[in-house]
């Protein structure tokens, strides 16, 4: 019990560092606002259909990028160092920074759902998957994130690390293209991004709709992922965080 | 949880190496509760290796390290729970204030609001940074962020602290007030593992030292024990009040190996200082001269740390 004290002191103090910091909030709420506003102009009939897209990019850049900017930052400081002194487990300290970053996440996230919902009018018709997904897709972007920035020294390392993946899935995730239009075979590389079933779930909480599978199947896929991501924080944690 | 052991550090045949390059071979030592125990060494010898070992920041690769009965590896936990360690580098969370920095250490370490509020308060206290609590790390003087950082180290009262050449770069005034608190927290019971380079520091403030060349043990024990051993003379510097012969000294006093004249003050090499001085006060009296001044000048820890690398060179030369 007092490792989830521990992890929650850590959340709440990397939220007092870092996140809570007007400068990180602005950055991640202007650029998707931006670029949904830009659609939005561009055609107001359509924008529901990239909403759940935009939203659960925010999420991935958001928690990916800050966790990687935190973690390499903290690596360099030595702070990382004087966190690994104290008596808690690598895996408190990933989860830690895992629910501070995915607490950033959902809060821009909200941000920008909260606007889409005020300003443009759009309903929310299964909140409880929409929060679901929410939840799911912060925890496992926050998780990659640390575990990609742990094992390397500098912030541009991480992005360089991370952009290797994160641009391509963008394509193949339903975020701006439907899954029923890509390629013959591109759909199975889909299957295998979480991001897919994150912006499925979201979705389905938008419009009620999903395009890939069932709101079922697509929660236990990002279950699924988000146990991996788990499982392949700790040893990368372990092995790297001290160096 | 910590046993009976006498020894709040036991160490044996620990190695490590990074590649190619061994960093520690077979090292071995104890220490006791209470101690201060200087582990000396020049750079790269090995000396924040051990400490990364010792406080469960790197994995050894042979060897056996428990501190309180505890194998750090197996139980890295409540080790960590029962130390306190300083870097050489202070690595406090610069964006965080003194005070914050203090409470939210003590949170990690479990302790509850009052009690780290509290420890907080007493610490920045005992370490002059009272005035200084709400002022962020990042802008602390090199001396002050020193000061805090071992502060920090204590903040859950820990059995051992470790000291990671806690001097380096403060100024003499920062460096002796550090010294002092060194003194103070082993004062109150805490076993003090401190690595430096700094031989006057390690003479004045441990019980015991231990000197790494090269990740190898070298020698081990009190800095006076230590100085003996490169050292079997004793040299006595003597001023008196009239002219003496130095042969008719030498020869009258068996204990006396030499004698030389420096400004007036006989340098006497002897090989036991206690009877050395029964013989020159006799010497003094039968050629009608007064002792002004005696006293022992024996090597310095640093003498007998420039004489144990220079005989590992050439034990390496010899070799080669």
């Amino acid at each position: 019990m007092s490792q989830v004290f521990s992890a929650l002191f850590i959340s709440r103090k990397d939220i007092e560092s870092y996140y809570g910091k007007p400068p990180l909030i602005t950055w991640g709420i202007l650029f998707p606002a931006v670029l949904m506003l830009a659609i939005y102009v561009k055609d107001p009939g359509t924008y529901l259909n990239v909403a759940p897209g935009i939203i659960a990019m925010t999420l991935l850049f958001g928690n990916t990028s800050m966790a990687a900017i935190v973690v390499t930052f903290e690596k360099r400081s030595g702070t990382l160092q004087r966190l690994l002194l104290t008596p808690v487990t690598h895996r408190t300290i990933v989860l830690g920074k895992a629910t501070s970053a995915a607490a950033y996440g959902i809060a821009t996230s909200l941000v920008i759902t909260a606007g889409l919902t005020l300003l443009l009018g759009m309903n929310l018709v299964n909140p409880l998957v929409f929060g679901v997904g929410l939840l799911l897709g912060a925890g496992i972007f926050s998780l990659l994130g640390l575990t990609a920035s742990v094992m390397v020294r500098e912030v541009f390392e991480a992005m360089t690390l991370m952009n290797f993946l994160r641009f391509p899935i963008l394509f193949i995730s339903g975020v701006f293209m439907p899954l029923e239009v890509l390629p013959a075979w591109a759909k199975p590389i889909a299957m295998v991004s979480p991001l897919t079933y994150v912006v499925e779930l979201l979705r389905f909480g938008i419009s009620g709709q999903c395009y890939f599978s069932p709101p079922w199947i697509c929660g236990i896929a990002a279950v699924g992922f988000l146990v991996f991501s788990w499982w392949i924080a700790g040893p990368a944690f372990r092995r790297n965080a001290s160096r | 949880m910590e046993g009976g052991s006498e020894y709040i550090i036991e160490v044996r045949g620990l190695s490590k190496s990074y590649g190619e390059t061994r960093a520690l071979e077979d090292v071995g030592f104890k220490i006791g509760r209470g101690e201060i125990f200087g582990y000396l060494g020049p750079n790269g010898a090995g000396k924040t290796t051990t400490v990364n070992i010792l406080c469960g920041l790197l994995r050894r690769d042979a060897g056996e390290v428990t501190v309180c009965n505890l194998d750090i590896e197996r139980d890295p936990v409540p080790v960590k729970q029962l130390i306190g360690v300083v870097p050489e580098e202070s690595n406090l969370y610069p964006e965080l204030t003194c005070r914050r920095n203090l409470e939210y250490l003590g949170e990690l370490y479990g302790l509850s609001s009052t009690a780290r509020r509290k420890k907080a308060e007493d610490l920045l206290e005992i370490f002059n940074l009272a005035d200084r609590g709400t002022t962020p790390f990042r802008a602390l003087s090199r001396g002050m962020k020193r000061r805090l950082t071992v502060a920090a180290a204590l903040i859950h009262s820990p059995k051992v602290v470790f000291l990671d050449e806690p001097t380096v770069g403060l100024d003499v005034p920062s460096a002796r007030d550090l010294r002092a608190l060194i003194q103070t927290i082993n004062l109150s019971g805490t076993t003090v593992f401190l690595t430096t380079h700094n031989l006057a520091e390690a003479e004045a403030l441990c019980d015991r030292v231990l000197i790494l060349v090269k990740g190898h043990v070298v020698t081990e024990g009190t800095s006076s024990e230590i100085r003996q051993r490169v050292e079997k003379t004793t040299t006595l510097s003597v001023i008196l009040s009239g002219d003496v012969e130095g042969k008719s000294l030498c020869d009258a006093c068996p204990a006396v190996r030499s004698v030389s004249s420096i400004d007036g003050t006989l340098h006497l090499e002897v090989t036991d200082p206690h009877a050395a001085v029964s013989q020159v006060v006799f010497f003094a009296e039968k050629q009608g001269v007064r002792i002004l001044e005696i006293g022992t000048a024996a090597a310095s820890l640093e003498d007998a740390f420039m004489t144990i690398l220079e005989n590992k060179v050439a034990e390496r030369g010899g070799r080669t």
